[in-house]
């Protein structure tokens, strides 16, 4: 019996979509791992902006910076249109904001607080029908919740809530430069459908950007690492070079 | 084309290439100060500028400024030309700010040259420029044989299949055998151009 090929929500970002035959599986979860200044911001921001434009209702859920700077970042995006954000088409909230309406004051959530703030964002993406998310950081929210069975079960919950309304998500995972897993507590990547990592690669001096495509369920993808490189028209890929490969960077 | 060829020679070749081919143009290290702009003077002044309109230029050898001074006083009109400054950077003397050159940090950063091509095809779409590698032999001093062969490798066959016309400057006597077989490999032609005025 042939298999089903699953619907595909195409990142927008050509070579990422090369990578994933044709895009990520539609309701997927995936963890968007990297350290500092690897590009997961920006590449959760071009796969909302480019699902917008394409007539999908986004969300980017912005836990550790303020939506007004992260929306003036959008601008760096020539095919970036701000009739996107009058449209709703690109909606931010401030999780801290969010936190504050409903009540989670205290430093570390119960498993009463994880399910309200999950029914919370699960309701606000059913009301909005939003079709792609983008919370940056889930480990800015793992934080509070602290133990690793509790995060297990957030993520499972969130994806899973998330999944049924056919809501592709992208949660991303801050790691350390020289990290050897790719989230902060080490289940974060156990319980995601995919793991995409950036990385910072040093190369006789240069620093280069790059990403991997670790696993996605449901699609054959390359493994392959690529560098990239963050322009006005949005990120683009080109293959790593492997001829003069002298030192090492994450993951390696 | 002939393997040494004339600037002449070179200027009617130029004029036949179909789209997304792959010319390598070789110079000789003793006449290369007057080989140098007579060259440069066929590619950009009678090729691309009367011919397909618009290049790509990736200057290794020489800083974007000092390239745009030496076409302006041949008379080489620079408006259609892209330039990416591999080189500039390197010096720790950054070259002038300017819509038409893009700096890249190091000729190390392969990869960064592939993207910062590929970021320039897609600026104009439509248009198939030539894109023109100045020089082959500049990226050897900085880059190993394996992953520059690797890098000529997969530039010149996304250029192939993207329909641009790519053309590499070469350094005869500075060319090492494993990179003779890799142009070899990977390009349509091969030619040597002869001295001005030499025949």
């Amino acid at each position: 019996m042939a298999a089903t090929a699953l619907e595909r929500c195409p990142t927008g970002i050509e070579g990422l979509d090369n990578i994933l035959d044709g895009g990520l599986p539609r309701g997927n979860t995936i963890l968007l791992s990297g350290s500092c200044g690897t590009g997961k911001t920006t590449l959760g921001l071009e796969f909302l902006v480019r699902g917008a434009m394409a007539g999908e209702r986004t969300l980017f859920l912005s836990v550790t910076e303020a939506s007004q700077k992260i929306v003036e970042n959008l601008s760096t995006f020539e095919f970036f249109d701000h009739k996107l954000l009058e449209e709703n088409k690109i909606i931010f909230i401030d999780v801290p904001i969010l936190f504050e309406k409903l009540g989670l004051s205290k430093e570390e959530l119960t498993p009463e607080d994880i399910d309200l703030f999950i029914t919370s964002v699960s309701n606000l993406a059913a009301s909005l029908k939003i079709q792609r998310l983008v919370l940056d950081s889930v480990t800015s929210v793992c934080f509070r919740i602290r133990h690793e069975e509790k995060i297990r079960d957030f993520i499972l919950k969130l994806g899973k809530s998330l999944s049924d309304l056919s809501c592709t998500t992208m949660l991303v995972s801050e790691i350390g430069p020289q990290s050897s897993r790719y989230s902060q507590y080490g289940v974060e990547e156990a319980i995601a459908d995919g793991v995409i990592l950036l990385g910072n690669v040093q190369r006789q001096g240069d620093l280069l950007r790059t990403l991997q495509v670790i696993k996605v369920r449901g699609t054959t993808h390359s493994r392959a690492q690529y560098v990239i490189e963050i322009t006005p028209l949005g990120i683009l890929l080109a293959p790593f070079l492997k001829g003069g490969r002298r030192d090492g960077g994450n993951h390696e | 084309m002939s393997n040494t060829v004339t600037q002449d020679q070179l200027a009617d070749g130029l004029r036949t290439l179909p789209r997304g081919s792959a010319l390598v143009i070789k110079m000789g290290n003793t006449n290369y100060v007057d080989t140098y702009p007579a060259a440069l003077a066929t590619i950009l002044r009678d090729y691309v500028m009367e011919v397909r309109g618009r290049a790509i230029y990736v200057s290794v050898t020489n800083p974007a400024s000092l390239l745009i001074d030496l076409l302006g006083s041949m008379d080489v009109p620079v408006n259609g030309i892209s330039f990416v400054d591999v080189t500039s950077y390197l010096m720790v003397a950054k070259g002038k700010r300017s819509p038409n050159i893009s700096y890249v940090e190091s000729p190390t950063m392969l990869e960064t040259i592939m993207l910062r091509i590929e970021y320039l095809l897609r600026k104009n779409p439509t248009e198939k420029p030539v894109v023109v590698i100045d020089s082959i032999s500049s990226l050897a001093i900085h880059n190993n044989g394996g992953i520059l062969s690797e890098f000529l490798h997969v530039l010149v066959n996304t250029l192939k299949s993207s329909g641009a016309i790519t053309i590499i400057l070469a350094v005869a006597e500075e060319t090492a055998p494993e990179m003779e077989n890799t142009l070899s490999l990977v390009c349509d032609q091969i030619v040597s151009l002869a001295t001005p005025g030499g025949g």
